[in-house]
């Protein structure tokens, strides 16, 4: 029951149900005695934060623990926070309103660089010191106990722009690791306790906990590490502090998530979240090789599940929630080795129950088309493809298999099944760019326009174009995590010209924020001393820096220019560049080289000198590429190989 | 066939809007089987209702939801399981409704010819205004002399335009009972409701803190939704054993 305190906040704020929980399939347990509390944090708001899977898959997980309780926290809205912070109170749980302090683990998920001032602002709200190095004293000197802070999720891949915030990073495969960290923290405390009842729950603990963890793949922890720098402000070494600890990280892999445990009692949000719909994934990893994507890399091998299973679990999930959509999950949907079978039993069964089924990503042959067609219907929603970059050099540059005439023949074929709008994805600022590049942008819209005409004739009906163009960002572990980043006035000035030539009727043009793009660059690939500049945003008010009506350049830079001293560097535009606009050394340490993906380094610096040369690599589905993943692992666990 | 639910909605379940609710409910059929009626046409709806919207963060104590299912496309597995009978229904429904929706009771209702809607004339309400030991001096019982007013008069937000009018909400309140117990003050509220006449509490609840000069904040007051009336022949159906 919640407080009558909480009930008057409830009355002032919008959307009063992003903070209640209650909702279908929320595990409610009895926290009391040596429950393992686990605070599960989305740094967004509700409707973000429930959408996303990760949170279901481990919420169930770790809830099936009997010794472990895992409740949701998410970033309460602006009107949420003032409300908060004018009676002080405290950042809770959904499922208890527990203050968040008290809990256990404090466990973030990091899926974009742009919910980082979040995270701080959410550990403020909870009454936690954000810097790590603040608790701990606290925790010494005074005695007060404070969760530790965990983070997972794929920018844990550089965990270092975080590492004054964070105890302790989660590299890879969250399924097996989360809750072997949680019972290995029941066990430390059980025998901390044993030893000495005076020091239970204090640093000793803390200490002992984490030592542990260092004997477990996936676990990073920053204070076990010490950074020195060079002159020229690249990093000139990491030293381990603790004998034991590794280095690098090996990343935590689950081998076959055919084996791991995937939720069919999903929580059903009240509230309309960004997808509200029962979901299964169908395999994990991409075989594609794609050299600007990071999910492509960090994300190996492809594991798949089995048929049956994804079926399986489909059914229950709609039975326990009452969904009336079912969507596929996976990085690229029409990979699954058996997608067709798949496909179609899939429809059959939807079709029966009044489900309207989802599949995004699909590659568009004429298997494709059909099921689109079937599923779609006469509300056919827009059809999109990505070819990423405008001409055949420069997709072969960032090695995306698609051409032009693939695009062109599913155009026709889609325009003939009724469709009446086509979008189109592009990033600009690829390594090799030039403008012709992005002539090949708008010549590619005019084409399908024209196509359009040829089919329906002069007028061509209500068809549409719309072209969204995003801004490069290098990420760590990818082939082009070398590359330098546009600088705002390049990419302002290729927004314009891209302005002028798509001014075609029936084509609507729409791209990123600039700055925007070049922070994540810097928040992607920063070091530790990047973690002041966050700190600084924050405290002057940055939060909920991925939505652009909270979103205040001028407060980054003000916070460049006031750490970039400090941090060894002339002024915070040169810092900031030395992140985003500099090509990082070949042989330079990297902030995430302390972290091994398992797909090596050559390999990228390979890749990275066939993308100079315009060369493509093969699907490593059609013979090994050699990224590395095959010496910790089996490739294609559960595929079928044809 | 047509069935109407009557159900409570209490605790902090109320933060969640009417139309979340009905999502909660279209689920629920969903996962007991039950398939719902669909209007026909380009943009089909499932023929499902509230008898009267419940307005965020108010409980309800008796209120109904009525559905239609579409017998004749009827799972038949899911028929066998849950026949159309309504104990069986309200247990299957009841099993799988989050913690704050208590489902009453459940009854066939093949004499509705309209919807529930429009056959609700009046609510009553239990409105909860905490007071202090000080209001509770100084007021002296001043809230008797409210309904004492030749008009009472409050401004109304207008759908379309800007401005807010006055309007005299005297004529659409047909009892107030007003009692102070432990320093709050209880209104039981009779008011019109529907689609002929309508009054929101919250038109009430500000007039009536202006009359008083309550210096009391919207949020600490509450409001629970005791009953909806209907039009007397549907009364009589919902309640065959009340003597009206």
């Amino acid at each position: 029951m919640i407080d009558r305190e909480l009930d008057a906040i409830l009355k002032r704020v919008e959307k009063p149900a992003r903070y209640i929980g209650g909702e279908v399939n929320m595990v409610r347990k009895d926290p009391a005695g040596d429950m393992v509390r686990v605070g599960f944090a989305f740094p967004d708001t509700y409707e973000i934060g429930m959408s996303y899977m990760g949170l279901q898959i481990l919420y169930h997980i770790l809830n099936q623990d009997e010794h472990i309780y895992c409740e949701r926290v998410f970033a309460p809205a602006k009107d949420m926070e003032q409300i908060m912070r004018e009676q002080g109170r405290r950042l809770f749980t959904l499922e208890t309103f527990e203050p968040i302090s008290n809990l256990d683990f404090f466990a973030v998920t990091l899926q974009y660089e742009m919910s980082y001032t979040n995270i701080l602002n959410m550990l403020d709200l909870g009454g936690i010191p954000v810097r790590r190095e603040d608790r701990v004293r606290e925790q010494q000197e005074k005695g007060v106990h404070y969760p530790l802070v965990i983070a997972g999720g794929p920018c844990a891949y550089n965990p270092e722009p975080l590492a004054d915030f964070v105890d302790v990073f989660l590299i890879g495969d969250g399924e097996e690791l989360l809750p072997e960290v949680c019972r290995m923290y029941r066990d430390a405390k059980a025998s901390a306790c044993a030893a000495d009842e005076t020091e239970a729950g204090g640093t000793e603990l803390r200490e002992v906990f984490l030592s542990s963890l260092c004997d477990i793949d996936g676990v990073y922890i920053p204070e076990f590490y010490d950074v020195a720098y060079n002159p020229d402000n690249t990093i000139k070494s990491y030293t381990k502090n603790r004998a034991h600890a590794p280095q690098p990280v090996p990343r935590a892999l689950v081998k076959d998530i055919e084996q791991a445990e995937f939720p069919v009692h999903n929580i059903v949000p009240f509230i309309d979240t960004v997808h509200d719909r029962a979901v299964v994934e169908t395999f994990r990893g991409c075989t594609r090789g794609c050299r600007f994507c990071q999910a492509g890399m960090i994300y190996r091998p492809v594991r798949e599940r089995k048929p049956e299973t994804i079926i399986g679990l489909a059914q229950e999930q709609l039975r326990n929630t009452g969904h009336d959509e079912l969507s596929l999950l996976s990085l690229s949907t029409s990979d699954y080795s058996r997608f067709e079978p798949m496909a179609t039993e899939l429809m059959g069964l939807c079709k029966k129950q009044n489900v309207a089924l989802s599949l995004p990503s699909l590659r568009l042959d004429s298997f494709s088309f059909n099921v689109l067609n079937e599923i779609q219907g006469y509300r056919k929603s827009g059809l999109t493809f990505a070819p990423e970059a405008g001409t055949q050099r420069l997709r072969d540059v960032i090695n995306k298999n698609i051409t032009e005439e693939d695009i062109y023949g599913a155009v026709r074929q889609a325009i003939g099944l009724g469709w009446e709008h086509i979008k189109l994805y592009f990033m600009i600022g690829l390594p090799t760019e030039t403008y012709e590049d992005l002539d090949g942008i708008a010549e590619i819209a005019r084409n399908i326009m024209n196509i359009n005409y040829e089919i329906r004739g002069r007028k061509g009906g209500r068809f549409r174009v719309t072209v969204s163009v995003s801004n490069f960002v290098p990420k760590p572990h990818t082939p082009f995590q070398w590359e330098p980043q546009n600088r705002p006035e390049e990419f302002i000035e290729k927004h314009n010209y891209l302005s002028g030539k798509l001014r075609i009727k029936g084509v609507t043009f729409n791209y990123h924020e600039t700055f925007t793009s070049n922070l994540e660059c810097v928040l992607a690939r920063g070091d530790r001393r990047i973690g002041r500049v966050i700190e600084e945003a924050w405290k002057s008010g940055c939060s909920f820096d991925a939505w652009t009506e909270y979103f205040d350049a001028g407060k980054w830079t003000e916070a460049f220019e006031k750490v970039a001293s400090g941090a060894g560097f002339e002024n915070g535009s040169s810092m900031e560049a030395f992140f985003n606009y500099r090509r990082f050394g070949e042989d330079e340490i990297l902030p995430w080289d302390i972290i091994d993906s398992f797909v090596t380094k050559e390999f990228f610096k390979s890749e990275a000198q066939k993308a100079v040369r315009e060369t493509t690599t093969h699907d490593c589905r059609e013979g090994c590429v050699g990224c590395g993943m095959n010496q910790h692992t089996e490739c294609f666990v559960n595929m079928e190989r044809s | 066939m047509k069935y109407i639910i009557e159900f409570s909605k209490t605790g902090i379940i109320c933060y969640t809007s009417h139309l979340d609710i009905m999502k909660v409910f279209k689920r629920a059929f969903k996962k007991a089987g039950i398939n719902i009626a669909y209007s026909q046409g380009f943009n089909p709806h499932p023929k499902m209702g509230f008898a009267q919207p419940l307005s965020l963060g108010y409980w309800g104590l008796q209120e109904y939801v009525e559905f239609e299912t579409a017998e004749e496309n009827m799972d038949s597995q899911a028929a066998d399981a849950h026949p159309a009978d309504p104990e069986n229904l309200l247990a299957a429904l009841s099993a799988i409704m989050p913690e704050g929706l208590e489902l009453k009771r459940i009854l066939e209702a093949p004499w509705l010819k309209k919807t529930l809607a429009a056959e609700n004339i009046a609510a009553e309400y239990m409105i909860e205004i905490p007071l202090g030991s000080e209001a509770v001096q100084t007021l002296n019982d001043r809230w008797e002399t409210f309904m004492d007013q030749p008009q009472i008069q409050t401004l109304k937000k207008q759908k379309k335009k800007k401005e807010p009018i006055l309007i005299d909400i005297k004529p659409k309140i047909q009892t107030l009972d007003f009692q102070c117990l432990n320093e709050t003050l209880y209104i039981n509220a009779l008011l019109d409701a529907g689609s002929e006449s309508n009054l929101s509490p919250e038109l009430l609840i500000t007039s009536l803190l202006d009359f008083l000069k309550l210096p009391v904040c919207r949020s600490d007051i509450n409001v629970a939704r005791k009953r909806l009336i209907f039009k007397e022949d549907i009364q009589s159906r919902l309640y065959p054993d009340v003597i009206l």
